[in-house]
C-alpha cells in the first residue's frame, strides 16, 4: 500500500476539518479524491504533504509513520499544489535547479535530471526564458517537473488543473496519464468531475471529513445505482400503469410525463425484471423500460446530500402519491 | 560544503538585480559625500586658521562611522522583514516545506543572505573610512572592532526582521514590526532608562532632601543617567554598543552619558565590572538575542507544531 490514511481529525477552532478519515491507495493507483467546498480535501493532502499536523490518526507513506518520520517520507512524495508558487526572477532552468539543490541534487545530474523533466512535460526549449513569461498552461507543467525531481513514488496533486483552459487541461490530464502508467501512484483531488471519471482508475468521495465512498468509477456509479429513477415508456396512456405502481412496495416515488414515468424504485436487477413482466401481464405496452444513466456528478451529487432535493423529491411533489 | 540553496539562490538574483547595485551606490554616495564635505570645510578652515587640528579628521571618522551605523540599522530590518512572508505571499514557501529542506535551512539561508548584502555595502564604504589613515589616529584592528559592532548590530536587527517576518503574514506588516522592534530596542530601552532615572531623581530629591546623589563615578548623570538596575537593559541596545566602542577607535576617553547611569551604586553591586567590559558583553547578549529570534523563527516555520498561513 502506497499511502494508508487512518483515522484522520483535524480541527481548525470549533470547525471540525476531518472527522476520522481513512483512505487507502495502492501502488500504481490513479486515486481521485472528491468532495464538496470545505470537505476535507486540502486540509488532508497537506496533512500528507506534512505541510499540517493532524490533531489525530495515522498517515502511513510506503510503510513508513508519515509523522514520526516527516523528513524522510518528504523523498517519496511530489506535490503540486492547486497554486503555481514560481519565483518571477529566476529562468526556467535555475527554478529546476533551486528545487533540485532543495531535494539534495546538485550538479550535472540534478541539471539533466531538470532537463530530462522539461522534456517530458513539454517544455524543452523554453529553459532560458524568465518564468514568469511562462503561459499559465506552462507554469502548471513547470510545478509538476519540480514535484517530480526527486523522482517521487506517490505524486500529490491538490486541483492541479483549476484555471486552466479546457485545451491546456486536456495536455495536462494526458501527461498525468502518461506519469501513471510510468508506475507513478497518483493522488490528485479536483472539482472537475469529468476530469477525474476518465483520469482515475480510482475514486474516493469525501464530505464533512469522512470518506464516504471509495472505489472504482463503475463501482461507486453501482453502488447508488438503486437512486436513480427508472423510466418507463409506454405505447399508450401510462395512467394505466398507475394502480400497479402506486400499490408495488418498493415503489417510492412516481413521476408522470406525458407517456413516460420516473419511478424511484429501491429493488435489484431481478426485481426490476418482475416489475416489467407484472405491467406487461396487465396488457400494458412498455416501450422503455431503463434505469436513468447513471454518472460520477451523480453519484457526487447524492452522496454528498446536495441533489438529493432535485433527484427525488422533485417528482415526489409531481407524483401526486 | 553543501552550499545553502536558499542562500544560493538570494545571492544569485539579488547579484543580478539592479536594485542592489543602486542601493549600493546610494549608500556610498552618502558616505562619501558628508565625508568628502566635511573634510573640506576641515581644510577650509586650515587655510584661514594655518592651524591643522588632527581632532577634526578623528571626528571626521566618527561622524562618517556614526552615519554608517545609523544607515545599517535602518536598512537592515528592510533587508529581512520581507523575506519569510515574501516566501509566503509567493507560496512557495510551502514548496520548500515540502522538500528535504528543514525550516532552520530556509531562516538560515535567508539571514545569511540579508548579512551578506549588508557586508557588501559595509566592506565596500570602507575606502571612504580609510580617509582618515591619510592623517592617522585610527589603527587597522580600530576598523575591525568597527566592522565587528556593525555585523553584531546587523546579525542582531536582521534576526529580529527574519523573526517578524516568520510570524507575520504579510511583508507590510512584518516590516512595520520589524522597525517598531528595532525602535523599542534602540529609543524604547533609552526611554524606559530615562523615566527610570528622572523617576529615582526625584524621589531621592524629595526623600533625601538633597540633589546631591551620590552616583559611583560622581560624574553627572545626564540624561540617560540614573536608571539603577534598568541601565543593564542597554546592553541590548546596539546604539549604545557602537558609541561606547567609538571613543576606543577613536583614542578619546568613554564620555558617552549612558554609561554613567551603569555606575551608579545599584548596577556596580549587581555587576561590578559591566562598565569596563561593556562593549563585550552588550555584542555577546545582543548576539545571544539574534540566535533566540533564529529559534523563534525556525519553531514558528515548523509544519509540525503551526499551520503555515
Amino acid at each position: 500500500m502506497m499511502l494508508k490514511i487512518h483515522g484522520l481529525k483535524k480541527n481548525y477552532g470549533n470547525y471540525r476539518a476531518l472527522a476520522g478519515l481513512d483512505l487507502e491507495i495502492a501502488e500504481g493507483t490513479l486515486y481521485g479524491l472528491i468532495g464538496p467546498n470545505g470537505a476535507g480535501k486540502t486540509t488532508t493532502i497537506r496533512i500528507i504533504t506534512g505541510l499540517l499536523a493532524p490533531d489525530d490518526g495515522t498517515v502511513h507513506i510506503a510503510g513508513i509513520d508519515a509523522r514520526k518520520r516527516s523528513r524522510q517520507i518528504r523523498s517519496y512524495i511530489g506535490y503540486v499544489p492547486d497554486y503555481f508558487g514560481i519565483y518571477d526572477n529566476l529562468k526556467v532552468w535555475e527554478y529546476m535547479e533551486f528545487f533540485a539543490a532543495c531535494y539534495g541534487l546538485e550538479g550535472l545530474s540534478a541539471r539533466k535530471r531538470g532537463l530530462t523533466l522539461l522534456e517530458q512535460v513539454g517544455l524543452d526549449g523554453r529553459e532560458d526564458s524568465y518564468v514568469d513569461s511562462l503561459s499559465r498552461g506552462m507554469q502548471q507543467r513547470l510545478c509538476l517537473a519540480r514535484a517530480l525531481l526527486h523522482d517521487p513514488p506517490l505524486l500529490v496533486m491538490d486541483e492541479p488543473t483549476a484555471g486552466l483552459d479546457p485545451h491546456t487541461r486536456l495536455e495536462f490530464r494526458e501527461i498525468v496519464r502518461e506519469l501513471n502508467e510510468q508506475g507513478k501512484t497518483i493522488l490528485i483531488s479536483s472539482h472537475l468531475l469529468s476530469d477525474l471519471s476518465e483520469l482515475c482508475t480510482d475514486i474516493g468521495i469525501i464530505d464533512e471529513g469522512r470518506m464516504l465512498l471509495h472505489g472504482s468509477v463503475e463501482e461507486l456509479v453501482n453502488q447508488v445505482r438503486t437512486a436513480r429513477p427508472l423510466v418507463i415508456t409506454f405505447c399508450d396512456d401510462p395512467a394505466a400503469a398507475l394502480p400497479l405502481l402506486k400499490d408495488h412496495p418498493l415503489v417510492r416515488t412516481i413521476s408522470m410525463r406525458e407517456r413516460e414515468i420516473m419511478v424511484g424504485f429501491t429493488g435489484s436487477a431481478r426485481q426490476e425484471s418482475e416489475l416489467l413482466a407484472a405491467l406487461t401481464a396487465q396488457g400494458i405496452a412498455v416501450r422503455g423500460f431503463m434505469r436513468e444513466p447513471g454518472s460520477l456528478e451523480a453519484v457526487f451529487m447524492q452522496l454528498t446530500k446536495h441533489d438529493e432535493e432535485k433527484v427525488v423529491l422533485a417528482y415526489e411533489d409531481e407524483s401526486g402519491l | 560544503m553543501r552550499m545553502n540553496p536558499v542562500y544560493r539562490r538570494e545571492m544569485m538574483v539579488s547579484a543580478r538585480s539592479f536594485r542592489l547595485a543602486l542601493v549600493m551606490l546610494v549608500f556610498n554616495g552618502i558616505l562619501a559625500m558628508v565625508a568628502l564635505l566635511n573634510m573640506y570645510s576641515t581644510l577650509a578652515r586650515v587655510r584661514v586658521t594655518a592651524e591643522i587640528q588632527y581632532s577634526s579628521f578623528l571626528q571626521l571618522y566618527l561622524f562618517v562611522a556614526t552615519l554608517e551605523f545609523v544607515m545599517v540599522i535602518f536598512i537592515m530590518p528592510a533587508l529581512t522583514a520581507g523575506s519569510i512572508s515574501g516566501e509566503r505571499e509567493r507560496r512557495t514557501l510551502e514548496l520548500m516545506l515540502t522538500t528535504q529542506l528543514t525550516p532552520a535551512q530556509i531562516v538560515r539561508g535567508k539571514l545569511m543572505s540579508s548579512c551578506s548584502t549588508m557586508a557588501l555595502l559595509i566592506i565596500s564604504s570602507f575606502p571612504v573610512l580609510a580617509m582618515v589613515f591619510i592623517y592617522g589616529g585610527v589603527t587597522v584592528g580600530d576598523m575591525a572592532l568597527l566592522l565587528l559592532c556593525y555585523m553584531i548590530s546587523a546579525l542582531f536587527v536582521g534576526s529580529l526582521g527574519i523573526c517578524c517576518s516568520a510570524i507575520f503574514k504579510r511583508s507590510t506588516l512584518s516590516t512595520v514590526a520589524a522597525y517598531l522592534a528595532t525602535a523599542l530596542i534602540t529609543i524604547g530601552t533609552y526611554g524606559i532608562n530615562w523615566l527610570s532615572g528622572y523617576v529615582g531623581r526625584t524621589a531621592t530629591a524629595t526623600y533625601a532632601g538633597t540633589a546631591a546623589v551620590a552616583y559611583a563615578g560622581g560624574v553627572d548623570a545626564g540624561m540617560f543617567a540614573g536608571s539603577g538596575r534598568l541601565g543593564v537593559l542597554l546592553l541590548v541596545n546596539p546604539i549604545t554598543t557602537f558609541l561606547s566602542a567609538l571613543p576606543r577607535v577613536s583614542g578619546q576617553v568613554a564620555t558617552f552619558s549612558g554609561m554613567e547611569s551603569l555606575r551608579t551604586r545599584e548596577a556596580t553591586v549587581l555587576l561590578p565590572s559591566l562598565p569596563d567590559s561593556w562593549v563585550g558583553c552588550s555584542m555577546a547578549l545582543q548576539a545571544g538575542f539574534a540566535l533566540l529570534c533564529i529559534f523563534v523563527a525556525v519553531r514558528v516555520l515548523d509544519p509540525e507544531r503551526k499551520q503555515i498561513r
